[in-house]
């Protein structure tokens, strides 16, 4: 019932940024992100578990929301393949588990970013982002007992540019959840996040 | 325990709101030789008929040491800045029409070159340092950018005789993360720029007497004649198709 639901919002969402850009095909797309050029945008993904040792035996799953802004810090560097610019910014993480039990996460993680430049448009990057992270599912599981945590995100993905400003996301990420030793037992918990959304660069 | 973290927390929260909506929004920008240490061209006033066209003969530009295409934008600032001395008749750009070849004309050649420094490599560690940090030091960590411009100016009078001038300046916008816009390095680059040029104009200015049309005549040699012969017709396709070819085969 929610799946459905939250797969209409997404679906509603990327069409509407397409429609926002009707003239998405521009002849030449060739986005200039400068020193100091901001980007917002929402990523939203399906949490997929991994029981990377046999004390771990909660799938949890369900879908993931990450609103973020990003600030970039430096001009392109280097001059081949790896040419690219780094970015600092947070994002928040909201995760709905759908399984075991029907429980919510929420997060704050500063994040950077390095973004390839040397394809144009099409413009692969990879991320890093970790901060703290409340969750109602820890208590209810044998891996996490508190439900103060922190999450770490690590992973990479590709922002193909419809307009100068506008941007489709596509990537992987992943994610870990614990609490840093502040509470016993703290196994943590360990997901795949595939993820797609938009950005837009001002 | 766990209600000690929340606050902590919260109180972190709190600080982070406040610290980047009151502190952390700060930028400002060096640039070397400062405006106060400039002295503003001032302009010799010459009589109208006295002026001289300044034709643009050539414009380069490099950016860290590689050649670029040239900038009109650049280029239009530059001739409103000449044209701010008031010491030539008309400005004519690169690739423009010289209405009159054999009148006296000065002309100009002109490389900018630019330096660009975006401290990447130390901006990448600053920046891991403030995400670490849930940006709690992102007012007390500035990161920097450093632009420089050289200009150099070639002017040619109608004689052929030569004058040379350079000037340099160079700056740099120093910006806490929260401050940071693209507008700024425009800024930055607007005030390296126009420090820059002023400086140039300032060198031109002191030279005012040797550009003025009564300064030198126009040489003799000014008066080019062109020679035009008429053209040997190529030979025809069928007069080329009887080269004469040996057959006779080899012993």
């Amino acid at each position: 019932m929610c799946m459905p639901f939250l797969a209409r919002i997404f679906t509603t969402l990327a069409l509407g940024s397409l429609m926002t850009t009707t003239a998405l095909h521009a002849a030449e797309v060739s986005p200039k992100i400068t020193v100091g050029t901001q980007e917002v945008g929402l990523n939203a993904g399906y949490l997929l578990p991994h029981r990377l040792t046999t004390d771990h035996t909660t799938k949890q799953e369900g879908p993931a929301f990450m609103p973020y802004w990003m600030m970039t810090l430096t001009d392109p560097i280097g001059g081949s393949w790896y040419r690219g610019q780094i970015s600092l910014g947070a994002e928040m993480v909201y995760i709905q588990f759908q399984e075991p039990i029907l429980t919510h996460g929420i997060g704050f993680a500063p994040k950077i970013k390095y973004t390839f430049v040397a394809l144009d448009r099409i413009r692969p990057y990879a991320e890093f982002s970790g901060g703290p992270f409340w969750t109602d599912l820890a208590g209810k599981i044998p891996e996490e007992s508190s439900q103060f945590n922190f999450v770490l995100m690590a992973g990479f993905g590709v922002s193909y540019f419809l307009t100068d400003q506008v941007a489709l996301n596509a990537g992987y990420r992943f994610q870990h959840i614990s609490n840093a030793g502040t509470q016993y037992p703290n196994l943590g918990l360990n997901a795949s996040l595939p993820y797609g959304g938009f950005s837009f660069f001002f | 325990m766990i209600r000690h973290l929340i606050h902590r927390t919260i109180l972190g929260l709190v600080v982070l709101t406040a610290t980047t909506t009151v502190g952390c929004a700060t930028r400002w920008i060096d640039v070397s030789p400062s405006p106060a240490s400039r002295d503003n061209p001032v302009a010799q006033s010459i009589l109208n008929d006295e002026r001289v066209p300044f034709v643009m003969d050539g414009f380069r530009m490099t950016q860290n040491g590689a050649p670029q295409n040239p900038s009109s934008e650049v280029e239009r600032r530059i001739l409103n800045t000449v044209q701010e001395t008031r010491l030539f008749s008309t400005l004519i750009p690169f690739g423009g029409n010289v209405a009159s070849p054999g009148d006296k004309v000065v002309t100009a050649r002109i490389a900018f070159d630019e330096t660009i420094d975006s401290h990447s490599g130390d901006t990448a560690w600053k920046g891991f340092l403030i995400g670490a940090s849930m940006f709690l030091l992102s007012p007390v960590i500035d990161l920097d950018y450093d632009y420089a411009a050289e200009a150099s100016l070639e002017l040619g009078r109608w004689d052929g005789q030569v004058k040379r001038y350079t000037a340099r300046s160079s700056g740099t916008v120093h910006y806490t993360v929260f401050a940071a816009t693209p507008t700024m390095i425009g800024e930055l680059k607007g005030q390296v720029t126009e420090a820059c040029l002023t400086d140039l104009m300032s060198q031109l200015i002191q030279d005012t007497n040797f550009y003025v049309a009564n300064s030198a005549p126009l040489p003799d040699s000014s008066i080019v004649s062109v020679t035009v012969k008429a053209r040997k017709p190529l030979p025809s396709p069928a007069s080329l198709s009887v080269v004469p070819v040996s057959t006779t085969p080899a012993p």
